[in-house]
């Protein structure tokens, strides 16, 4: 039987076509239902698309400001809530006049009932001059839909066409309401979408080498984008667009100029890079950088596309030496461990083979929030057989995978971790990460001490109160050896 | 010697100082035993929330969401809230449900009692009449386009009044409202009340599912609800009270309700910030009940004092503080620093609301300071007002961190959110005992910043 239906979930037997069992004996096909509606009720991981739109593509510009066109509490909680860092560093040379302006200031409407009953397009054009006003030397200014004004039927675009006209400054408006799609990806869809018509081919940049990439679906979770620029540089492979870590307005509409996109996160961001090749024939390629094996593997492939490959052998060595030893300690400490990787989308196939055979754990299973079905075909094709893929879990279903399934680690976000931490076991934050970066070499060592930290926190072993004499208290020095 | 009202001008809101009703909702609901807030609205309705409660508390936050999508906007909710009434009943066993409003529910008009209705129906030929009874499922209107997280608070509380308190035999107990406080200060307060022996009912008490211990062969699973938080009959029991005290008179309506409808004498503020609020605080407790305040509080009230007496006029005397936040909170604060012999010089909340104006006014005679104060603004006027008029030392929430940071400001944390220190939550700021936390935590502040340099200072 390759499905699962868990025993909390019998009231809702539909859950049951969500969970799926791998068996090596199925067709391809045989995949969890996914991409479709939560079940009311439910206690989801799942976010809105205003979420995929803002949270997850727009929201790591750096030069950008951005308005959320809503009653105050869309605003408010789009403040500081992604880790991603940007410098004041600009293409052109010139330095941007604050340091993560993007983690430092949400823009809102603030819409109250009266603006619900008569429309909130007045106040919106006034925001926006306001916007311009005190931060004059944004490059464009972003605006946001969300179920309030998508509700209201508030015309988003012709206020950024107007007022774009106006102030001689880019003004784009997304249209990700939070009621649009089952999941954060229809707003991942609808920002790049966006991004793709209005900008790219639009800008030149201000130089250009023959070694030239975009880096595409790479947000600068806690720095990671920084390792791979590092990388690359050292190759001798240009990134010339990010999209969007780290990254400023003008860059998105170069991202024509490249000679080849590397797609890292494949679900929020595969799509402009497709919309890239068919346009501009400028082709893509999937890469995966979580671990020492893809990490190499994949800037071997890409390096080999510009002919650099020796420079990149040089940099794997080089990095390996360097990470090998800690490495190996860690792997030590890890075998054996079972894992649950409760990700948001891609992460689950990133990490589940380089856990498996770099670190020698046990991947017990994945999961996915907002996956689709090619997403959830990787996942099943990187687990051994008998392990879980669920489309959508819910916090009950994640107590009964805990209790049925004797996991050391869970691998999570801030919703899970306390949870899952009353249940006496680890969660280790997988969304935004313990002490990234998280990526390549040295980002996969940071990730092997992030769980063995976890996993081997004394606090795991005073659980309980003993009532007999003081039981043999683990030997940390000797186990360490 | 004055009150100066600084208006907003401009129409955006720059880094808000206040968020929505359904979060306020979602917090009170929390505090209630075996209870699941329902939001009936998008999946980030609930996503967001529970990311902010969870960073904040550094704990569980588990709510259920109907999962509106397009289909829902056009059509109505009704099918998502009466599935997900009955997904919830019956998955996870709750005593209470909150069905929670939101912008996308309350614009498309849905009849939430009506839906309750319906699901109750269905739900009684599904798991019979007398479970479903056992459940109380109450609707909780949180339109976040009117007012603030506050206002979301202060309409659950209410709900609860008028949906499920219930006249019978006397109890000798009075009613706490808390307002959005934390665990730590509610905690503070249940011990002044046993230190004067008076029973009582904390509408609602989060003081347990948001600080819980970690002990998992009690903890209990599946569903996990954490323990503590007040029962639904402590709730239906509220009704024969001696009388509520609602800490925050910005959310007082709970108490108001249970007054009117049920003769409950209701008590609306001061929150006990600081000395002479707690004062109030007693002599309110003693009005209601009749008891005595012991010595053994008058002694806690001394050690403030003493601890006061001992640092103030040294370390503290005119050293000027901006402080933001809710607005009793910001209030209670303003009259604390006034008393440490500190100036308040700039307060300001998100919330619109006179009767903070009025509270600030009442402060800045106390104290004799200029007070500016701005009322629905944002951290954005802070940080501008800031930049002509400096400050020794900000008060409020972590989302001033970067301002705090870059205009070298130390910032005391204190209120919602904090998610960039721990244990915050645990600390109380209210009582006699809060206020010993709370002035030595500004004092240390000031001493960091402004004797370290010259450390010989601090030799004796």
């Amino acid at each position: 039987m390759p499905f699962k239906l868990f025993e909390v979930s019998k009231p809702i037997p539909e859950r049951k076509e969500h969970t799926y069992v791998k068996h090596c004996g199925d067709p391809e096909d045989c995949l969890p239902k996914c991409n479709s509606k939560t079940i009311p009720g439910s206690m989801t991981e799942r976010g809105c698309a205003f979420a995929g739109a803002k949270g997850v593509i727009t929201g790591a510009i750096k030069d950008v400001a951005h308005i959320v066109h809503s009653p105050v509490g869309c605003t408010a909680y789009g403040y500081g809530t992604k880790r991603y860092p940007t410098t004041t560093d600009m293409p052109d040379g010139s330095q941007f006049p604050i340091k993560d302006f993007n983690i430092k200031y949400i823009i809102g409407t603030d819409l109250q009932e009266s603006d619900v009953v008569f429309g909130g397009m007045k106040k919106l054009r006034q925001a926006i001059l306001d916007t311009n006003k005190e931060f004059p030397f944004v490059s464009a200014i972003y605006l946001y839909a969300t179920c309030t004004t998508g509700l209201i039927g508030d015309d988003l675009d012709a206020v950024a066409k107007e007022m774009e006209e106006e102030l001689g400054k880019p003004i784009i408006a997304f249209n990700a309401p939070g009621f649009a799609g089952p999941t954060q990806s229809k707003g991942h869809t609808i920002g790049n979408n966006v991004l793709f018509s209005k900008l790219v081919g639009t800008t030149e940049p201000p130089a250009t080498t023959p070694y030239d990439i975009n880096l595409i679906g790479e947000y600068n979770i806690d720095g990671d984008l920084w390792l791979l620029k590092d990388y690359f540089k050292e190759i001798g492979i240009n990134v010339l667009s990010t999209f969007t870590g780290d990254c400023c307005h003008d860059e998105i509409g170069w991202m024509h100029r490249a000679k080849l996109s590397v797609v890292r996160c494949q679900r929020s961001s595969t799509y402009i890079a497709k919309m890239i090749e068919d346009k501009y024939g400028i082709p893509y390629m999937k890469t995966d950088f979580f671990s020492t094996k893809y990490c190499a593997e994949n800037l071997k492939t890409v390096a080999r596309f510009f002919g650099l490959e020796d420079k990149a052998d040089e940099l794997i060595a080089k990095k390996m030496a360097e990470v090998g030893p800690e490495l190996e300690f860690y792997r030590k400490k890890l075998a054996g461990k079972k894992a649950f990787i409760f990700s948001g989308g891609p992460k689950s196939y990133h990490l589940s083979v380089p856990l498996q055979e770099e670190l020698d754990m046990d991947v017990t299973g994945v999961s996915s929030m907002f996956e689709h079905e090619d997403g959830f075909e990787k996942m099943k094709s990187r687990l051994d057989e008998g392990k879980l893929v669920i489309d959508d879990p819910n916090a009950l279903e994640l107590e009964e995978l805990i209790e049925d399934y004797d996991i050391d680690l869970i691998m999570g976000g801030v919703k899970e971790k306390y949870f899952v931490h009353k249940l006496g076991i680890p969660c280790l934050l997988i969304h935004s990460y313990e002490n990234g970066p998280y990526i390549g070499f040295e980002g996969f060592v940071n990730l092997a001490r992030d769980m063995y930290t976890a996993i081997y926190n004394p606090v795991w072993n005073m659980l309980e109160f003993e009532e007999t004499e003081e039981p043999d208290v683990p030997n940390v020095e000797e186990e360490a050896k | 010697m004055s009150m100066n009202l600084i208006e907003k001008d401009r129409v955006a809101t720059i880094n808000p100082l206040k968020t929505c009703q359904p979060l306020g909702a979602m917090w009170a609901v929390t505090g209630i035993s075996r209870a699941v807030p329902l939001v009936h609205g998008s999946q980030g309705c609930s996503a967001f929330v529970r990311y902010c409660l969870s960073r904040h508390f550094r704990e569980p936050s588990e709510i259920a969401v109907t999962s509106l999508h397009e289909d829902a906007a056009v059509f109505g909710g009704r099918k998502n809230l009466v599935e997900g009434i009955q997904n919830v009943a019956i998955r996870l066993k709750p005593d209470f449900i909150g069905v929670i409003t939101t912008c996308s529910s309350e614009i498309i008009g849905d009849d939430v009692i009506g839906f309750i209705k319906t699901a109750k129906g269905e739900l009684k030929e599904k798991i019979g009449e007398e479970a479903v009874e056992k459940i109380k499922i109450i609707p909780i209107s949180t339109p976040s386009f009117v007012e603030t997280h506050l206002k979301g608070y202060d309409n659950t509380i209410k709900a609860l009044a008028d949906y499920v308190a219930e006249p019978s035999q006397p109890n000798e107990k009075i009613n706490i409202i808390p307002g959005m406080v934390n665990p730590g200060d509610i905690r503070e307060i249940k011990h002044m009340l046993r230190l004067m022996d008076i029973e009582s009912i904390v509408l609602a008490d989060i003081s347990d599912p948001f600080d819980a211990p970690l002990r998992p062969s009690t903890t209990e699973y599946k569903p996990y609800y954490p323990k503590g938080g007040t029962t639904v009959d402590e709730i239906v029991d509220s009704a024969n009270s001696v009388g509520t005290i609602s800490l925050t008179k910005y959310a007082g309506s709970g108490a108001l309700s249970l007054e009117k409808k049920y003769n409950v004498p209701a008590e609306l503020g001061p929150i006990p910030i600081g000395v002479r609020n707690t004062d109030q605080f007693l002599r309110n407790l003693k009005k209601l009940t009749g008891q005595d305040i012991p010595d053994s509080i008058l002694d806690e009230r001394g050690l403030l004092i003493d601890s006061m007496a001992d640092v103030a006029s040294r370390y503290l005397f005119d050293k000027t503080v901006a402080i933001y936040g809710d607005p009793e909170i910001t209030s209670g604060i303003a009259r604390f620093v006034g008393e440490l012999g500190m100036e308040p010089k700039l307060v300001l909340t998100g919330s619109k609301s006179q009767e903070f104006v009025k509270d600030i006014e009442k402060v800045a005679k106390e104290t004799g300071a200029e007070i500016d104060t701005m009322i629905d603004q944002d951290l954005r006027s802070m940080e501008v007002y800031l930049k002509d008029n400096p400050v020794d030392l900000m008060i409020g929430g972590s989302d001033a961190r970067l301002m705090a940071k870059e205009n070298d400001i130390p910032l005391v944390r204190v209120g919602y959110p904090v998610y960039d220190r721990v244990g915050y939550h645990r600390r109380p700021i209210v009582g006699y005992n809060g206020g010993i936390q709370l002035m030595d935590l500004i004092t240390n502040t000031v001493l960091e910043k402004y004797y370290e340099p010259e450390h010989w200072k601090l030799q004796q």
